[in-house]
């Protein structure tokens, strides 16, 4: 049964990265045009505001398999307190952490009202370091990292994403050229 | 009694060439929304068949401490025909006893030999 457990959390690990891109890419993509081949920036929008119905789902399948496999000795504050697993301390660790970070952006995105916009914001930028953590964590923990395709694949995405996260940050930094 | 209300000049028609507009994919919202779902849900299926075809990746960066132990336990009774005692190579000191009657393990058992 174990070995089942893992397959699931390794299919899982990379479905929940692959719906962190979507949602990653789908907050980028308004002010970018990352997407505007695709459609508008309305619809654009509505993927990025639906895509927690696929990351939480996919998080929580690669949570729930890892504490059911014996095997990997992962316990529940292993799930949340970063590094405290008996091997793979910081690779473990990163993925804990960036469950911490997608924690916290979907329910300050849920207590959106109570924030002030700018507050909000400064949240939600929060999701960038969450992406970068994941990342880190497939990369040193990864068992399926090793396929060229696969890792081929989840680099490509990650690049795509670092991109337009820079184009939209020299955006924010420099509006006017926007406008011109 | 008629309004009085000045006379607006007529709509100038536009006789040059069309300002290029930039124009956005015809994709709907609901087809975003499933292609994201069929993505993610083809990204699970696709890693769980490769996961499947390849349950023991000897390469794979992370290494849960068990593995190390079972492999220098498997070492020890290999040599030993006879009651085995092997120390786990943990931080905790933890003492394994093995015996060389029965041994459980997670691989299929082998039930087709080729010949030569």
């Amino acid at each position: 049964m174990d070995l089942f457990f893992w397959e699931i959390a390794r299919a899982s690990g990379l479905a929940a990265y692959a719906a962190l891109c979507i949602s990653v890419l789908s907050g980028l993509a308004p002010r970018t045009q990352a997407l505007s081949f695709l459609a508008n920036n309305r619809a654009v929008r509505a993927l990025h505001d639906w895509t927690p119905w696929i990351v939480i789902p996919a998080a929580l399948v690669h949570i729930v398999a890892l504490l059911l496999d014996a095997t990997a000795r992962i316990g529940i504050l292993d799930v949340f307190v970063p590094f405290l697993t008996s091997y793979g301390q910081l690779a473990i660790g990163l993925g804990t952490i960036s469950v911490d970070l997608l924690i916290i952006v979907l329910v300050t995105t849920w207590l959106r009202r109570r924030f002030s916009n700018n507050a909000w914001q400064w949240w939600h930028r929060v999701s960038y370091l969450g992406f970068g953590t994941m990342f880190l964590h497939a990369m040193l923990s990864g068992t399926d990292l090793t396929s060229p395709v696969i890792s081929v694949l989840s680099w490509a995405s990650a690049i795509g994403i670092a991109y337009y996260a820079l184009e939209r940050l020299g955006k924010a930094l420099n509006p006017s050229r926007v406008r011109a | 009694m008629k309004a009085n209300s000045p006379t607006l000049p007529p709509i100038p028609v536009r006789t040059g060439p069309a300002r290029a507009s930039k124009r956005s994919g015809p994709v709907p919202a609901w087809g975003l929304k499933l292609g994201g779902l069929l993505t993610t849900f083809g990204v699970f299926l696709g890693s769980f068949g490769y996961a499947n075809a390849n349950l023991y990746v000897t390469n794979a960066p992370l290494q849960p401490a068990t593995v190390a132990a079972v492999t220098t336990t498997d070492a020890t009774a290999a040599t030993s025909a006879t009651t085995a005692t092997a120390v786990s190579s943990t931080a905790s000191t933890t003492t394994t006893t093995l015996t060389s009657a029965v041994r459980t393990t997670t691989q299929p058992a082998v039930t087709v030999t080729k010949k030569s």
